[in-house]
């Protein structure tokens, strides 16, 4: 490392550390604030560390709103991810296998589900009509078709680097179309799978438009309209909106510590190919 | 045990005929090898007979069955794959039993099956590597052990040997002509190498352009090819092959001569200059230029003392001239 | 009769879902945009929901302030990520933690980030307004000045989202054959030469990622700027997801759905024939 890169990187240092972190310390800071200080708004050292109180209070606001809140966008997530994995990996296979005029038709879609924004209200008219508005299920379901274009893409241009001859030794054992998916192809599947899994979840678990829009009730909340709806009621309790941030936030930054590497594959691999 | 036959097999991918009509029979037991240079067709026609390609015409029996249009699986048939095509996220052990599974067999019969089919290959001790942890030579006999036991009529090979090396390559021919030999089952082979074809089959079919030039055994397509195409492809160093006025004067369309029925001496037919010699130790490769013939290679000792700017009188050995 | 090992029924389920949740509503968008609607009955009225979108100037605001907030956060993401990308494949000191620390806002909440930033940018109390009266300046209304609102918004945009930039360039850049470089040092570049003689044109596969990503996404962003000012104040940082969701909520549906319409056809002609245009550079290269 020459003298140049040591003192450029110390600068850059000290400029994200500005930048980029004050604003996390901020957060950390205002959450374990009392209520009197952390009115303020001002960046300060604590001069109380209420961390428990101030969880617990945010916790059971509004009769425990924030487990429920955790329980639904879990379950959505949870359920959105595993078909997006599985109908995505299906399409990709189909679509990279399969050379007819269908795949044109089936490439349009994909690229309207990248490009198009999606209509609301006649989305929320047609949930209506299947008995899905205001349901966990049809959240799922959203999420799904929103999520799928994504899924598509990335599995078929990595099913692309997988031999063909695999499949056709799977048919020579006697293996069935299903079976050749499910026991040959999607085991192999499993590094962009892992990126799938942690990029698709961290994207729904952040989503906030789409519960704003479909699933509106109390008994339906998710994690981030916690944090909309704590925004007026706390408004004189500046710690508690900060705590809630805080427990936002954390879900996000255990997944990217544990899998750094697998969310910089799916964001570039999906972005650079286009 | 099987005999394949086809009729009139067709193949075309759109409006390219790929297969543009093959007739053939493989007998029972028989070792047949397809041999021709690359986009001749022999792989495709080794894939429509496994079932990956549907044929666009004709019929195909094995064990006097139809099966144009059976599943690869309904076939009775097994294929190693040129890249051997083992599952990369299996051990050994599940990659032979792989298809046993799938057909529901129970699970001590598959673990008695795979055990003896890895005793037979020597693979007892890889069972639990998966196949990246494997040498090219380990990962054929794994493939080839996968093929065993679903115990096929006819045993498919599309190339087989191409990604080892030449040391390696050896071996292996002697092993699948032992496992041939042991087996006593069809099987199909399909090679670029005309090395390979010569050494292993009992019956060499000689596919171009997508039709099939000639049929017979190794001897007879290298004593009597019955084609001038036949005739350069057989044998290495390849047949001088001569056409046009020259071939005319000599009384046909295309006139051929092995290099090693061409006799080098002080007084012949030809006169020509050497242009370069090639030692391979037992024997010599020379490179000549004659006038009116242009560049002719001959087969001779390797303690030729020819040294290239010499001038050599050059004749064809009586009877093994080939005339079309 | 042999059947294909890869039957289309596999995309059945994906289709499902896609057709019925997707392409039905933006289908059914174009009639519903013609009409007055109360999701039960719907009366044709023409295109008046798209005169009404035109001749209010709320509403016309809202068209562009969305494609200046597209621009202006697609370009500062473009060049932010570009130059932070060379600078973080540089080889300075501390590079890998500095990567982590620019990427990690993508992952965060963007409503979190919202309010966080709502409050630094509080006129009085705010961190930015004190830390600039600290060295003598006094600082603007970020957020409840209608002049500048909706630039602040965008600002913050840039702070969340240049880390995917960054990540795209880094993964560009690392596409890029070192033996480029030294032959233009041997022809004798300079660093800036080599930025940008060799660096730009080379890297420009990333360089349309970004723009076109970044691009649909501001064109549709719709949570920061509601997290931050609710279109505030008055109308003058409404953009049109913002406007849709207002007369979503005012029970408007077919004006939304006209708002809809519209954001369609502003990404189709922006998007589209950027796309062209890249996709013939590429040829030329």
């Amino acid at each position: 490392m020459t003298r140049r890169q040591y003192w450029t990187g110390i600068i850059a240092t000290v400029l994200a550390l500005v930048i980029f972190v004050v604003p996390f310390v901020f957060i950390a800071f205002t959450a374990v604030k009392d209520k009197a200080q952390a009115s303020h708004l001002d960046f300060t050292w604590p001069l109380q560390f209420l961390f428990w109180q101030n969880l617990v209070d945010v916790v059971s606001t509004r009769n425990y709103m924030l487990l429920l809140a955790y329980f639904n966008s879990s379950i959505i997530t949870v359920g959105a991810v595993a078909m997006l994995i599985l109908f995505g990996a299906m399409v990709g296979y189909v679509l990279q296998r399969r050379q007819s005029r269908w795949n044109k038709v089936i490439f349009g879609c994909v690229l309207a589900g990248l490009i198009i924004p999606p209509a609301v209200v006649p989305t929320i008219w047609v949930m209506q009509g299947l008995g899905l508005f205001k349901t966990i299920w049809g959240m799922v379901f959203i999420q799904v078709a929103y999520g799928l274009a994504f899924s598509v893409l990335l599995y078929r241009s990595f099913i692309a680097t997988i031999p063909r001859d695999l499949d056709e030794a799977a048919r020579i054992d006697g293996a069935r179309p299903l079976q050749i998916f499910l026991r040959v192809i999607l085991p192999l599947l499993k590094p962009v799978t892992v990126t799938l899994i942690v990029v698709q979840s961290i994207a729904i678990f952040n989503d906030f438009t789409n519960p704003l829009y479909y699933l509106p009730g109390k008994e339906n909340v998710t994690v981030q309209l916690t944090l909309f709806n704590f925004q007026s009621q706390f408004s004189t309790q500046f710690n508690l909106l900060f705590m809630n941030i805080l427990l936002v936030t954390i879900p996000p930054l255990i997944v990217f510590i544990f899998f750094n590497r697998q969310i910089v594959a799916g964001m570039t691999a999906g972005a650079v190919k286009g | 045990m099987a005999e394949v036959v086809l009729k009139g097999i067709r193949k075309s991918f759109g409006a390219v005929d790929v297969i543009k009509g093959i007739d053939l029979t493989i007998r029972d037991g028989e070792f047949c090898v397809f041999v021709g240079p690359s986009g001749c067709g022999k792989s495709t026609l080794l894939r429509i007979i496994a079932g990956l390609e549907t044929a666009t015409g004709g019929t195909l029996h094995i064990d006097g069955r139809e099966v144009s249009k059976a599943e690869p699986s309904e076939r009775g048939i097994t294929m190693v794959f040129q890249s051997y095509a083992l599952y990369p996220h299996l051990t050994v052990r599940q990659n032979i039993g792989f298809g046993l599974s799938l057909a529901k067999v129970p699970k001590d019969e598959i673990a008695r099956i795979v055990t003896a089919t890895a005793a037979t290959l020597q693979l007892e001790k890889l069972l639990d590597r998966k196949p990246k942890e494997l040498s090219g030579g380990q990962r054929q006999r794994v493939a080839i052990g996968r093929s065993i036991v679903r115990n096929p009529k006819v045993f498919l090979f599309d190339e087989p040997l191409s990604n080892l090396d030449a040391s390696l390559r050896s071996q292996m021919r002697i092993e699948i002509t032992e496992l041939h030999a042991k087996l006593a089952t069809t099987m199909i082979y399909v090679t670029h190498d005309q090395v390979e074809a010569m050494t292993m089959a009992d019956k060499i079919v000689v596919l171009n352009g997508g039709t099939i030039e000639q049929v017979g055994s190794p001897m007879e397509l290298y004593n009597a090819p019955a084609t001038p195409f036949v005739a350069g492809f057989i044998g290495s160093p390849k047949m001088n092959l001569y056409e046009g006025k020259l071939a005319q004067e000599m009384g046909c369309q295309t006139y051929g001569i092995r290099p090693e029925h061409v006799l080098l001496g002080a007084e012949g037919r030809w006169q020509g200059r050497v242009k370069h010699v090639e030692h391979l130790g037992a024997d010599a490769i020379v490179h000549l230029d004659v006038e009116g013939l242009g560049s002719l290679v001959a087969r001779t000792t390797g303690d030729t003392g020819l040294r290239p700017g010499g001038d050599v009188w050059a004749s064809p050995q009586p009877g093994k001239e080939f005339r079309y | 009769m042999q059947r294909s090992p890869y039957p289309y029924w596999f995309v059945l389920p994906a289709a499902v879902v896609f057709v019925t949740l997707f392409l039905v509503p933006t289908v059914a968008s174009l009639w519903f945009s013609l009409t007055r609607w109360d999701l039960y009955t719907a009366s044709f009225i023409g295109l008046d929901n798209f005169r009404q979108f035109f001749s209010e100037q709320n509403l016309t605001l809202g068209l562009g302030n969305t494609v200046i907030y597209a621009v202006l956060t697609s370009a500062t993401k473009t060049v932010c990520g570009l130059l932070l990308a060379v600078l973080l494949t540089s080889g300075i000191w501390g590079q890998s933690f500095l990567r982590t620390v620019v990427f990690f806002p993508v992952l965060v909440s963007t409503i979190g980030v919202g309010i966080t930033f709502t409050v630094l940018m509080h006129p009085t109390k705010g961190l930015f307004n004190v830390g600039l009266a600290a060295i003598g300046l006094h600082g603007p209304g970020w957020l409840t000045d209608a002049s500048l609102a909706l630039y602040s918004v965008a600002l913050v945009d840039l702070w969340k989202g240049v880390g995917l930039a960054t990540l795209i360039y880094i993964a560009g850049l690392a596409a890029i054959s070192p033996d480029y470089y030294e032959a233009a040092r041997i022809d004798g570049a300079t660093r800036v030469q080599q930025f940008w003689r060799v660096t730009v044109p080379l890297v420009q596969p990333a360089t349309v990622t970004v723009i076109t990503l970044s691009l649909i996404g501001g064109l549709r962003s719709f949570d920061l700027i509601w997290a931050m000012t609710k279109g505030g104040p008055g109308f003058s940082s409404d953009v049109l997801a913002s406007v849709i969701y207002k007369q979503y909520q005012a029970g408007f549906y077919g004006l939304s759905t006209a708002g809809n319409v519209i954001l369609f056809a502003l990404i189709a002609t922006i998007i589209l024939p950027l796309t062209w245009w890249f996709n013939r550079k590429e040829v030329d290269l």
